[in-house]
């Protein structure tokens, strides 16, 4: 008997286990599917499945020989309305969670989507009957996504209208497009991390077991341990068929093989008020006693420019200090200086590996910043020994994000410019992951004893004087905190919606039509 | 005394329904469909009550088993209707305030409660309800033991706060001096009164 056994990743779709962007691959496309004809659908998925990039390791350690990594990769997801149309059988249907079956558009009261946000805001592709599938391709480079994007389509001429591709996403100047591009934002034509308000995102995603990465990503990924150590989570948080933090297996249809190592997907346009923004933040500066950049960093929890957290450095002066550290150790490190380049990477290490246990009151992050939110790190553990582990309350509310960001390329953002992020997470529960953290985390601050105040970056807020958002300081400092007041929308969602993302194995049953829940 | 916890009270009681009829419609029945009748919010008898944090009524039809076969299984010998309060003070001054602020709601309520009938003042009300009290530890999580009316002044002074701390961030002193006198003098934090919250408002 072991404890833990390997996961299957060649049974696992890629994109799950780690992020693609973190692999060299700036660009994206996503498009959606009809499914009209259920024979003819599952003939083409058996020809789509050859293309379906595995969560098979790739880091250059496991392959010495670079040539392994594609130049594009190829996933898929279904809706329940997909899994419908190619005549899975009703068992197997009821068997998916509510949420799943209700989909995006249904649970907007949940997640916070009214006024600009409502569905009957979203791209045409979002109205009317639910989408089928979710394809995407991302590359090395955008004619590697083209050139994949071709072959698909061809597979799909190939079907004979069995399958087709609903158009309708909102590109540059006013088109519409039969798919939706993204990209890495690119600085002097270099990629950068960056999104459209120009913070670095998508730092610090969730570890857990059997996901394949090295283990020396583990720190601030993985669940906190009583001697403030690092585990990974449970792999039932994230695939399907395994074991989660419950010690329960995760809500799933039958049979099991229709489950085992798949998961669900939340797709999200989210459209970023590039002006909006811009403008509060550009009037606020003017009465915050920091620089601008404090400012922003005070929003989100890091600072923009490289994405350092608050904890690690509070204000204008640490985050020189801290430039300056880096600075020198990265010169050092390139000149080939080894102990600079192993206290570099501790020193980057922290960028992930911190809790808020020293910055109970916020003064350093305030307690309503995005990513105190988000990812609270045992925050919630207000007393000493409350739970069995400190993020107890954290551990089954964590998020994989597998977005990039679109838009800004062709045009200079503003309001009514087509920009944002497609935000992407994956966990085995919509329900009890990405929808409590919009719902209560994010557009609620009950959690934080902040009353009714929502996130400023993607809060439902409407700009009245008590959309507000509390910088706070130091009790013993005498110092008044800073109220961000009439907080405007700075994100509206623009469509998305809930996709089951199978295994390869499941994949190869349904498009074989061999699902059987008996 | 366990119903009590520092000046805040938690009273439990069962009180038994006459098994019977009226024109084809259970005891039972018409009790619970005069609860659901009920006005909410500002028009809810309680709020009428003094000193109601959060109070409940529910019929309680039998007690439920979720194990398998063979097991012996009791059953009420009548359903009960059951009124719970959580509120500031003592039982009896609270059950008075109950009767002389709510005593046609009362009688409405109670009226197909066993030996109800002879309930005919406040008195009467107070030893029916202590006869059918248990004796629990079930408080409303979400309140202080201050009286209600405290309770909600100090809700409104917190919240007429905020919203000034928002309105004059950075003021200049003076101003900000002059703006907080103001503001003091509207609140008059001396009277319990007004401005306040009205028990039962849930909108301003």
């Amino acid at each position: 008997m072991t404890m833990d056994r390997a996961l299957d990743l060649y049974d696992i779709q890629g994109n799950i286990c780690k992020g693609y962007g973190r692999f060299g691959f700036p660009k994206a496309r996503y498009f959606f599917l009809e499914f009209h004809q259920y024979a003819g659908a599952r003939a083409f998925l058996q020809q789509l499945i050859p293309l379906i990039t595995t969560a098979e390791p790739w880091s250059e350690k496991d392959h010495p020989d670079q040539s392994d990594k594609p130049q594009a990769t190829t996933n898929i997801g279904f809706t329940y309305a997909g899994l419908s149309a190619l005549g899975l059988p009703r068992r197997s249907l009821d068997g998916f969670p509510l949420e799943f079956r209700m989909g995006m558009k249904n649970r907007a009261g949940i997640l916070g989507d009214e006024g600009p946000s409502d569905p009957a805001n979203w791209d045409p592709v979002w109205q009317g009957e639910p989408v089928h599938a979710w394809l995407s391709v991302n590359g090395q480079s955008r004619q590697a996504v083209v050139d994949r994007y071709r072959q698909i389509e061809q597979l799909l001429q190939q079907s004979q209208g069995s399958v087709t591709i609903r158009p309708g996403h909102k590109g540059p100047q006013g088109s519409l497009q039969p798919w939706q591009d993204a990209s890495a934002v690119y600085e002097n034509g270099r990629v950068t991390p960056k999104e459209h308000f120009g913070y670095v995102d998508g730092i610090g995603n969730p570890y857990f077991a059997g996901c394949g990465n090295d283990p020396s990503r583990l720190p601030g990924r993985g669940k906190l341990t009583r001697d403030d150590g690092w585990q990974p989570l449970a792999t039932g948080e994230f695939i399907l068929g395994h074991i989660d933090e419950a010690r329960e297996y995760p809500i799933a249809p039958e049979p099991h093989l229709l489950a085992l190592n798949g998961t669900f997907m939340v797709y999200r346009k989210l459209h970023e008020n590039v002006t909006t923004f811009n403008r509060y933040v550009d009037r606020l500066a003017t009465d915050f006693d920091g620089s601008r950049e404090l400012l922003m960093a005070k929003f989100s929890g890091r600072w923009p420019d490289n994405g350092a957290p608050l904890v690690l450095a509070p204000d204008d002066a640490a985050k020189a200090e801290l430039d300056q550290q880096l600075a020198q150790l990265t010169a050092k490190a390139a000149a080939g200086d080894h102990t600079a380049a192993t206290e570099l990477r501790a020193l980057k290490a922290k960028w992930i590996d911190f809790t808020y246990n020293k910055d109970r009151h916020g003064s350093r992050c305030p307690i309503g910043a995005h990513i105190r939110r988000a990812n609270t790190r045992a925050a919630l553990e207000t007393e000493k020994d409350a739970f069995n582990t400190p993020s107890a309350l954290d551990d089954r509310r964590r998020l994989l994000r597998r977005g990039l960001p679109y838009g800004g390329e062709d045009e200079t953002p503003a309001d009514d410019t087509e920009q944002g992020i497609i935000f992407m997470c994956i966990g085995a529960s919509l329900e009890r992951q990405f929808e409590f953290v919009q719902q209560q985390w994010i557009n609620y601050s009950n959690d934080f004893h902040l009353g009714n105040d929502r996130d400023v970056l993607i809060g439902a807020n409407n700009g009245q004087l008590t959309d507000k958002h509390i910088i706070q300081v130091n009790p013993k400092q005498g110092k008044a905190p800073f109220f961000c007041t009439h907080l405007p929308r700075m994100v509206e969602t623009r469509g998305g919606d809930y996709f089951f993302l199978p295994g390869i194995t499941a994949l190869r049953m349904i498009a074989q039509g061999i699902i059987d829940p008996t | 005394m366990a119903n009590k916890f520092g000046n805040s009270y938690g009273l439990t009681t069962l009180c038994p329904l006459i098994n019977g009829h009226q024109q084809h419609t259970s005891f039972d029945k018409i009790t619970r469909h005069r609860i659901q009748l009920l006005e909410e919010n500002s028009g809810s008898p309680f709020a009428r009550i003094p000193d109601t944090y959060f109070a409940r009524l529910f019929i309680l039809n039998d007690v439920f088993f979720e194990q398998g076969n063979n097991v012996a299984r009791d059953h009420l010998q009548s359903k009960y209707l059951v009124f719970t309060s959580n509120f500031h003070g003592d039982l009896e001054p609270y059950l008075q305030g109950m009767w002389n602020n709510a005593e046609a709601d009362v009688r409405h309520i109670w009226q197909y409660a066993v030996a109800f009938d002879k309930v005919q003042n406040a008195a009467d009300f107070i030893r029916y309800i202590k006869r059918c009290q248990l004796t629990t530890t079930l408080f409303f999580n979400g309140s202080t033991d201050d009286s209600l009316q405290q309770q909600l002044k100090s809700l409104y002074v917190k919240q007429a706060f905020t919203e000034f701390a928002l309105q004059h961030q950075g003021k200049p002193v003076a101003e900000l001096r002059a703006a907080f006198k103001t503001f003091m003098q509207q609140l008059q934090i001396d009277n319990i009164e007004t401005p306040s919250w009205q028990p039962g408002q849930t909108q301003l």
